[in-house]
């Protein structure tokens, strides 16, 4: 208590906190003294809860033990002592089940409150799980006290049973509430009805924010209902009064309250057999239906496997007889099914109800009769019995060759149903063996497979796309020429370095594209890749064909495929052709004088642009397409050799220097690429995409960082690199 | 189905009948370890299937893509070697001057390399595409086979099992017919009853 008496006085503090902090000065202490009613209601009602929870466990127990006392002191040494007219299961009917129901509650009950939080125990839902066999337990029981009771007078009569009964209630040692059989009997029926008030008075202590409400009001009106249906069961039988002793004398023998064994064996056995039929019927529809859903596929997938086995071996497969019968087997199947199964045992179902309702008048007519047998013989009585037992021995009678007949019918079902599986099983088989009948070595599919799929990996398609390939493949793009020309070694940043050194730039020149060796002391060379000319012409004095060096290797190369190399500005490969139609106007240009104004196809490193800045020249930006001017020297070959050895020498033009004519400065258009601020009057400011006139490609100094432009009238210096050449779009 | 085969012994099995009847529990039982053997080889059947069949397929399956992938590259290839193709086209249609043949050189070079990549992408599919679709006749083979025996394999494991099973209870095995007369007669007789025909 003082525990809670704490967490209460916390849980009030935090409320009060809380309503301090939500309402206003005002309000406030009305809402306080609110919650701290509803607090303390709180506390107290799970205080009672526990006291009640722990009052039904202890009282489950202390029951739970009178009736262990009592099955083991009473029950079992009577029922060992086998006294001749002492009948222990009249009196006791089915104790022992009533102890097993009441130690599962128990363990249950312990269960649920054991190591679980008062807020969280929930003992609605022990007794909704017990709720159904309790029910029939007791029933039984309470069924059969009434009628015990009044045996248990009848024994008290007797001497003899009286020592009987007298030795085992002593044994009991006189326990306080054991003095005698009738207590000792009575107990489970006051149990059973204690339960009812115990959960209402739980469920009345349970506050209704619990989880356990819900379930304490179900399971209250659901043990409330086990004693209603108790109830009822013993009204009918409290229409018989205790039999009188003369009842005994009179001869009815052991057939003390009209019970007939017979009876109710057969019944018993009728039950069950109704039960059976009814799963049987249930259950072998269900299989029938999936069969069905199952059959159809398995053929469906045997004609298929037989189509691919026949175009595959492309022969004609002579037991293709087979799609023809192919469906029969499982209409086969389910019509034999049905015919020696499902109907016989439906049919037989629905003949039970006749008799059920027989059984049930029986009973009824069984309460009649026993409800005169206490009056005197007279004629109502006489009719009731003769009622009663006519309906009886024809029940009995009849109930017999019904159980029989229906077991047989059952069992034949069953063994057909069986027959039926083994032939359609046989049946697949067969239907499965017809598509190949080849022997198969199970533990080679993988390996033959695995040869395959290697197969595939060899194939080009995979090997270039798959996905693993694909990602190498995109970092590999720089280094593409490798996987194009294996073996041809690459040319390094290292040899481009060489020869940039050991070569004027006069003498470097790039491969436009790939260049495969022809002839012999011919080399390859990749696109883009660095080359100086060591000499203008082969051995045989062509000068078509130049010897150059790789830095890796020396060789020839036809000269066509050779442009000027140009490290000013690395750039992309354009397709879109700037210089267009018009340049070409200015051919001269490129014959005596070229504006080295290659654009570097291909990848070379960033190193080489970074190498060569120092050598970047005056020249700007041009955005002319390399492939324009290879063209041009195209144009070259064309002509004719001597122009083409003029123009060659042409081609020596140091990338920093122009060796321009001044005479022919009409045509130098440029444009600025980016807009430039004059910083002083020798300066020209330069608007984007401004076109500009190149007066001279030099400063007064020499410098050919700045250019003289002319725009709009205006001279002044301009650099270089922020021009770019015209095009005329 | 198996399961729902086993159900059916498995609630015969826990009827209250099985108590009462010794021959019908006899029965009831043999029936339920038919069935549970029944379900256990189903099982193997699928697992070996799974196995053999439906993995290899998955596997197969995965090489796909790498195919659609070479025929888009290829057909790139093609693009672009038609647009390069058009464009040498165009500049062969124009009067020869001096530009135009310059610029038609220029296109046929560009031309060269674009057609030879996509002719080797094209001869490279056309060669491998038809080993790729041939070689799934070796490929499958053993997987269909596989099929095929697994579901033998269990078809006749199964035949074996209910052919003992009616061996076991029902030696004289009437054939259907009797039986269906059989039933009837009982039918007939429980209908005759006077229990069943009241009501």
């Amino acid at each position: 208590m003082k525990e809670q008496d704490t967490s209460a006085g916390c849980l009030t503090c935090t409320y009060f906190h809380l309503t301090e902090k939500m309402t206003p000065q005002a309000g406030c202490s009305a809402a306080e003294t609110l919650t701290q009613e509803e607090e303390h209601q709180m506390q107290r009602m799970m205080a009672k809860r526990s006291k009640i929870i722990r009052e039904l466990i202890q009282t489950e127990k202390d029951y739970l033990n009178d009736l262990e006392l009592c099955i083991r002191e009473v029950v079992q040494p009577l029922r060992n002592k086998q006294i001749d007219r002492l009948d222990v299961d009249s009196l006791f009917s089915n104790i022992e089940s009533v102890h097993q129901i009441s130690a599962k509650l128990l363990s249950l009950l312990e269960e649920a409150t054991t190591d679980v939080e008062p807020a969280m125990q929930v003992i609605g839902e022990v007794f909704l799980q017990i709720k159904g066999p309790l029910e029939d337990i007791y029933k039984i029981y309470c069924y059969h006290h009434d009628e015990a009771h009044s045996i248990l007078e009848s024994y008290e009569k007797e001497e003899e049973l009286k020592q009987h009964l007298s030795l085992c209630i002593q044994s009991l040692k006189g326990k306080p509430n054991l003095l005698d059989m009738g207590s000792l009997m009575i107990k489970p029926i006051q149990r059973v009805m204690k339960y009812p008030l115990l959960l209402c008075e739980l469920c009345g202590s349970t506050p209704p924010s619990h989880p356990d409400r819900g379930a304490l009001e179900e399971a209250f009106a659901a043990v409330k209902g086990i004693n209603v249906n108790i109830n009822e069961f013993k009204r009918r039988k409290d229409l018989v009064p205790r039999v009188e002793p003369a009842a005994k004398d009179c001869g009815k023998g052991r057939h003390r309250q009209v019970k007939d064994n017979t009876f109710n064996r057969e019944e018993k056995l009728f039950r069950s057999l109704e039960k059976t039929v009814r799963h049987c019927v249930k259950n072998i529809s269900f299989c029938l239906q999936n069969i069905q859903d199952a059959m159809p596929l398995a053929l469906q997938s045997v004609m298929e496997l037989q189509e691919i086995s026949c175009s595959k071996d492309e022969e004609e497969r002579g037991s293709l007889g087979a799609p023809g019968n192919a469906p029969n087997p499982c209409d086969d199947f389910v019509a034999h099914l049905q015919k020696l199964v499902l109907t016989p045992l439906s049919a037989l179902l629905s003949l039970f109800p006749g008799p059920q309702k027989l059984i049930q008048k029986r009973y009824d007519k069984l309460l009649d009769y026993n409800s005169y047998l206490q009056q005197e013989a007279g004629d109502e009585s006489n009719l009731a019995k003769k009622e009663y037992e006519a309906l009886n021995a024809q029940l009995v009678e009849e109930l017999q060759v019904f159980n029989q007949a229906a077991r047989k019918i059952l069992s034949n079902c069953l063994c057909s149903f069986i027959t039926l599986l083994r032939d359609l099983m046989l049946v697949a088989q067969q239907l499965y063996s017809t598509v190949q009948p080849g022997p198969l070595l199970v533990s080679n599919i993988s390996e033959i497979q695995n040869q395959v799929l290697e197969e595939f990996q060899n194939l080009n398609f995979v090997k270039d796309n798959s996905a693993t390939f694909i990602e190498r493949k995109l970092s590999f793009e720089k280094k593409k020429y490798v996987q194009i020309l294996p073996e041809v070694p690459r040319q390094t940043d290292t040899h481009r370095a060489k020869l940039l050194s050991t070569y004027s730039t006069e003498e470097l020149y790039q491969a436009k594209r790939k260049c495969n060796a022809t002839q012999e002391n011919d080399i390859n060379l990749l696109e883009g890749e660095l080359v100086a000319v060591m000499e203008q012409k082969d051995p045989l004095g062509s000068t078509s064909r130049w010897l150059v060096d790789t830095g890796i290797m020396k060789g020839y190369v036809y000269s066509s495929f050779l442009k000027p190399y140009n490290p000013a500005k690395v750039q992309k490969v354009d397709a879109e052709n700037r210089l267009c139609d018009d340049d070409f106007d200015n051919i001269s240009l490129f014959v005596s004088s070229r504006p080295s104004s290659d654009s570097v196809t291909g990848t070379p490193e960033g190193s080489i642009s970074d190498s060569s800045s120092s050598l970047s020249g005056t020249f700007g930006k041009f955005e002319a397409n390399g492939t324009d001017v290879d063209s041009f020297q195209e144009v070259d070959e064309q002509k004719c050799s001597s122009t083409l050895a003029k123009g060659i020498a042409g081609c020596h033009l140091a990338l920093s220097m122009v060796v321009v004519d001044p005479d022919k400065t009409d045509g130098w258009i440029f444009y600025a690429v980016h807009a430039f601020q004059a910083r002083s009057d020798h300066e020209l400011s330069l608007q984007e995409y401004q076109r500009v006139h190149i007066l001279r490609f030099c400063d007064l100094s020499g410098n050919k960082e700045w250019w003289l432009a002319e725009a709009q009238g205006q001279k002044g210096y301009v650099p270089a690199n922020y021009l770019g050449k015209m095009t005329y779009a | 189905m198996s399961k729902s085969a086993v159900k059916i012994s498995l609630d015969l099995l826990s009827n209250p009948l099985c108590e009462q009847d010794q021959d019908f529990l006899n029965m009831v039982t043999a029936l339920d370890t038919a069935m549970k053997r029944m379900d256990a080889f189903n099982q193997e059947k699928v697992n070996q299937i799974q196995k053999t069949v439906i993995e290899p397929l998955k596997k197969f399956g995965s090489v796909f893509p790498s195919l659609n992938m070479a025929v888009k590259r290829r057909e790139q290839a093609l693009q672009d070697y038609r647009r390069l193709q058009a464009k040498v086209e165009k500049y062969e249609e124009k009067e020869k001057t001096g530009p135009v043949l310059a610029k038609l050189h220029q296109a046929r070079e560009e031309l060269r390399p674009v057609r030879d990549d996509f002719e080797a992408k094209n001869k490279q599919l056309l060669d491998e595409m038809p080993r790729f679709y041939n070689s799934r006749l070796d490929y499958f083979q053993p997987s269909f086979e596989s099929l095929i025996r697994a579901q033998v394999v269990y078809y006749s494991e199964m035949h074996k099992i209910f052919g003992d099973l009616t061996q076991q209870l029902d030696q004289p095995g009437p054939p259907d017919e009797q039986r269906e007369r059989e039933n009837e007669a009982k039918l007939s007789e429980l209908r005759a009853l006077s229990i069943v025909a009241d009501d």
